[in-house]
């Protein structure tokens, strides 16, 4: 299995480690695009265990997770959801963006996560004990304010948490480098401009640019499209519909990336 | 005949003997985003404004033409301090408009960096100009630019005498080649400005004395509002006569100098258009910080209007209980709340320059309403839901037989939510915001906008003010309750909407929660506009008015609500934490988009 490249912010994945050996679930919070999910996969291959990802939606049902009964030629029959096949096999089921998910579909996490490790199947009458490779592991986003979504207190208390930030200067510049595979000095240019951006969270800005945006930036840069059109496309217009901000935005990059 | 031959004469003269180039000019007001968006992007505080300076005297050498006009000993520099960042209201300096904007663009960036206070004027703007070279290589070649057109316009050294010419001479080299770092001579006269260089708060006329004397930040200007665009140095005058004070202090309806001082009274004054108009004219304000106050201190008006000019008190007034912290129990009966109706709040249309926004929104917000879904599992339905009648089958074989709802059906999904709008209405949101809107104004257009958006989502909803003068009155004001459908007598009620008194948060937030309790939906969200710290003029403030809304907040949330508030109030991150917790409000930075961030706002808090 190839090694994928995971940049670590501080001792994470020593703490995911030892979650997994203590069979504790995780959760895992932070802005989009700071390398949550990554991070998943990275821990996956290292511990090597599959992985099964879930990307939670507002439709998502505990029969999407556990499984549900399909029509086949010869009648009925099983088929297990993600999170069953991650329990019978001791995988890791990273469920991303779980507060997005309905309530109820949370409710079945319960007795996955705390020491009992079962997870009933109501419609086949199985209670199934996770295998002990078995790790649940949820992500969400705590910028994201709504009063009817959020994970309920008696639902969070059952995780070890990881806060995840984006991550510092030098480090994020080997990961643009890195995964965008540009010049350094282009890449401490893109997070110089990342940086920019993100100081102004709140005010000018509802939403920063995040890792993800600076690599794709990147990549278009590597691809021969001028750095100026690429930071354009793939971070500013993103950020913003209002034209004043995309024009103030485009000066900032002009700044960074102008013609000298 | 005399004053018109004055005019033109006068506009003749000025035309010839300004530098500037008019048809080329930039104006802050276009640029003031772009300028905004960099400055902070660049590390700049964000609660620093960027705000038009006014003109400043300079001590600069003028041709003979500009000293028979009389323009051009005042010049327009840009300046920063804790509060602000103030830029001419105009550039004009280049005759091409790229240049000028550059040179606003070059000032933001400058100023994104710059220290504070200046040790010497001149090498602190070289090592700052050197700094943002540096960083951005970019910016080098309209550095260049910039500074190969300024060259031409400033006065030849050979003009001028000798001290100066030194002066002159070196300011060119420090704009040549900044990383030199020349340091300046000293001349007789303060050098002709340098609009490519930042100057020192302390020392704008002459910034080359800026080392030798640095005066403490003048704080009169602090909370003012002056409905002035541009900036005046305010300039703080010691008061001499101090007994002239004492007499306002024997008025009975007076209650003591820290209640009236906490209220930011200062604010109410209505601004005398001849005094705007000298005003405009002057390049400072002298300001003594004791009549500031005093004139403040006589408008407190604290009486009660007559019954017959205040709004329609609806019944006996609610008896209600407050939280005492110091004994920590709650008081029974403590606190009146009278329900009032609006005076003068005949049915009215929406207000023309709210039309386009409430289309917008309406249309927007009836997507949501039309946002259908299959609903699984039916007993009756369009169509057969397969996996219900798998999973039916399957149970049927196991041996148990549930209810078979195997049909799926598609349906518009039912919002099943309750809002009450709750807004702070206290003589603070009379405070003017901008030239023509106080707060209350852009709370009443938020309100009307939110209510248009409400009412074609379909959500249920109702809108309360609330002011207080003590617990023996706290004011509810009736805009919409949950029964009545919207239109324009709610409408009409808004447009009548007035600022009241105090803010006693704590018993509205009660009954409202009274209120909401009642509505049979699942969801119940209870959304507070605010624009400061809950305060009355008894012993409602500070802690106990703080600790009296967090027990009626938790009161609420163990009712089943959710609070949620919207404050314009900036220093609201050192007391909402507390009260709503971290992630139960939303400071707005710029209270003038209140009215469409609120629908903005509800759809995000809702969806």
């Amino acid at each position: 299995m190839s090694e994928l490249y995971y940049q670590p912010q501080a001792d994470e994945i020593e703490l995911f480690q030892s979650a997994h050996l203590q069979q504790l679930p995780i959760l895992i919070k932070g802005p989009t695009g700071c390398g949550k999910t990554r991070f998943v996969e990275y821990m996956a291959r290292k511990l090597e265990r599959p992985l099964y990802t879930v990307a939670c939606h507002d439709d998502l049902t505990a029969a999407d997770l556990v499984g549900r009964h399909l029509i086949g030629s010869t009648g009925t029959y099983w088929q297990d959801g993600p999170l069953t096949r991650a329990v019978r096999e001791g995988a890791i089921c990273y469920l991303d963006e779980v507060v997005e998910a309905r309530k109820d579909t949370t409710v079945i996490l319960h007795p996955l996560a705390d020491d009992r490790r079962t997870l009933p199947l109501e419609r086949t009458g199985e209670e199934l004990q996770a295998a002990p490779g078995f790790t649940l592991v949820v992500s969400y986003n705590p910028g994201y304010q709504n009063l009817l979504k959020g994970l309920k207190p008696s639902t969070r208390q059952r995780f070890v948490c990881l806060n995840f930030g984006y991550p510092h200067r030098e480090h994020e510049i080997d990961i643009v480098c890195r995964e965008a595979d540009v010049a350094p000095a282009v890449a401490a240019r893109l997070v110089e401009l990342g940086h920019a951006l993100r100081r102004l969270e709140q005010h000018d800005l509802e939403e920063v640019a995040s890792t993800r945006l600076l690599i794709h930036a990147g990549r278009m840069i590597n691809s021969g499209v001028s750095p100026v059109r690429a930071c354009g496309s793939c971070i500013v217009e993103p950020l913003s519909d209002d034209a004043d901000v995309l024009q103030a935005l485009m000066a900032l990059v002009d700044l960074h990336f102008g013609e000298t | 005949m005399e004053e018109w031959i004055g005019n033109r004469w006068h506009k003749f003269i000025t035309r010839r003997a300004d530098r500037g180039f008019p048809a080329a000019a930039v104006e802050l007001e276009a640029e003031k985003k772009t300028i905004g968006v960099l400055f902070r992007a660049l590390g700049g505080a964000p609660g620093v404004r960027i705000e038009a300076a006014s003109a400043q005297e300079v001590f600069v050498r003028r041709s003979w033409l500009q000293r028979l006009a009389g323009s051009a000993q005042s010049a327009v520099i840009a300046w920063q301090d804790g509060d602000a960042l103030r830029l001419p209201p105009l550039l004009q300096v280049f005759p091409q408009q790229s240049l000028n904007r550059d040179l606003y663009l070059w000032l933001a960036i400058l100023a994104a960096r710059s220290p504070q206070q200046y040790r010497n004027w001149a090498l602190d703007n070289q090592r700052l100009v050197t700094e943002a070279l540096t960083q951005f290589p970019a910016l080098r070649p309209r550095y260049r630019r910039l500074v190969e057109a300024l060259l031409p316009l400033r006065p030849a050294p050979e003009s001028l005498p000798d001290d100066e010419a030194e002066l002159e001479r070196a300011i060119r080299r420090a704009l040549l080649d900044p990383q030199t770092a020349t340091d300046l001579p000293r001349a007789n006269r303060a050098p002709q400005p340098v609009p490519l260089w930042l100057y020192p708060q302390a020392a704008l006329d002459d910034p080359l004395a800026v080392a030798a004397d640095i005066p403490e930040e003048g704080d009169c200007t602090a909370g003012s509002t002056q409905s002035l665009s541009e900036r005046k140095r305010g300039e703080r005058a010691e008061e001499r006569e101090r007994r002239d004070g004492l007499m306002l202090f024997r008025l009975e309806n007076l209650f003591s100098w820290s209640e009236y001082v906490n209220l930011e009274r200062s604010e109410d004054d209505t601004e005398d258009e001849d005094a705007a108009a000298a005003a405009e004219d002057m390049e400072k304000i002298v300001l003594s910080r004791q009549r500031n106050q005093r004139s403040s201190s006589i408008r407190l008006s604290l009486d009660l209007p007559s019954e017959a000019y205040d709004d329609l008190p609806l019944g006996d007034g609610i008896r209600l209980p407050e939280w005492d912290w110091h004994r920590r129990r709650l008081l029974e009966d403590h606190v009146c709340l009278q329900a009032y109706y609006p005076r003068n709040g005949d049915p009215a249309p929406l207000p023309q320059h709210l039309r386009r926004d409430a289309a917008l929104l309406r249309s927007q917000f009836e997507q949501l309403r039309t946002q259908r879904c299959w609903l699984r599992s039916q007993l009756q339905g369009e169509e057969i839901d397969l996996k219900a009648w798998a999973d039916f089958c399957a149970s049927r074989l196991a041996g148990h037989a549930p209810e078979p709802g195997v049909y799926q059906s598609f349906r518009a999904t039912h919002r099943d939510m309750a809002t009450l709008l709750l807004a702070d209405l206290s003589m603070s949101t009379d405070a003017a915001l901008d030239e023509d809107n106080r707060v209350v104004d852009v709370v009443r257009d938020g309100l009307l906008l939110c209510a248009e958006a409400l009412a074609s989502v379909g959500d249920r909803f109702a809108i309360y003010g609330f002011s207080s003068v003590r617990r023996q009155q706290v004011r509810f004001t009736l805009f919409k309750n949950f029964a009545e459908p919207h239109g324009d007598p709610v409408r009409g009620r808004l447009l009548a909407m007035r600022p009241g008194f105090y803010t006693r948060m704590g018993a509205a937030i009660r009954q409202a929660t009274l209120i909401l309790r009642d509505q049979p939906q699942q969801k119940k969200l209870l959304l507070i506009l605010s624009d400061g710290k809950p305060n009355d003029i008894d012993r409602y403030e500070g802690r106990y008015g703080i600790e009296d809304t967090r027990e009626a907040l938790s009161e609420a949330r163990r009712a089943g609500l959710h609070p949620f508030c919207i404050t314009i109030d900036r220093s609201a991150e050192e007391y909402l934490p507390y009260l709503f917790g971290q992630n139960g409000f939303t400071v707005l930075n710029h209270p003038a988009h209140l009215p469409l961030r609120l629908p903005e706002l509800y759809h995000q808090l809702t969806h």
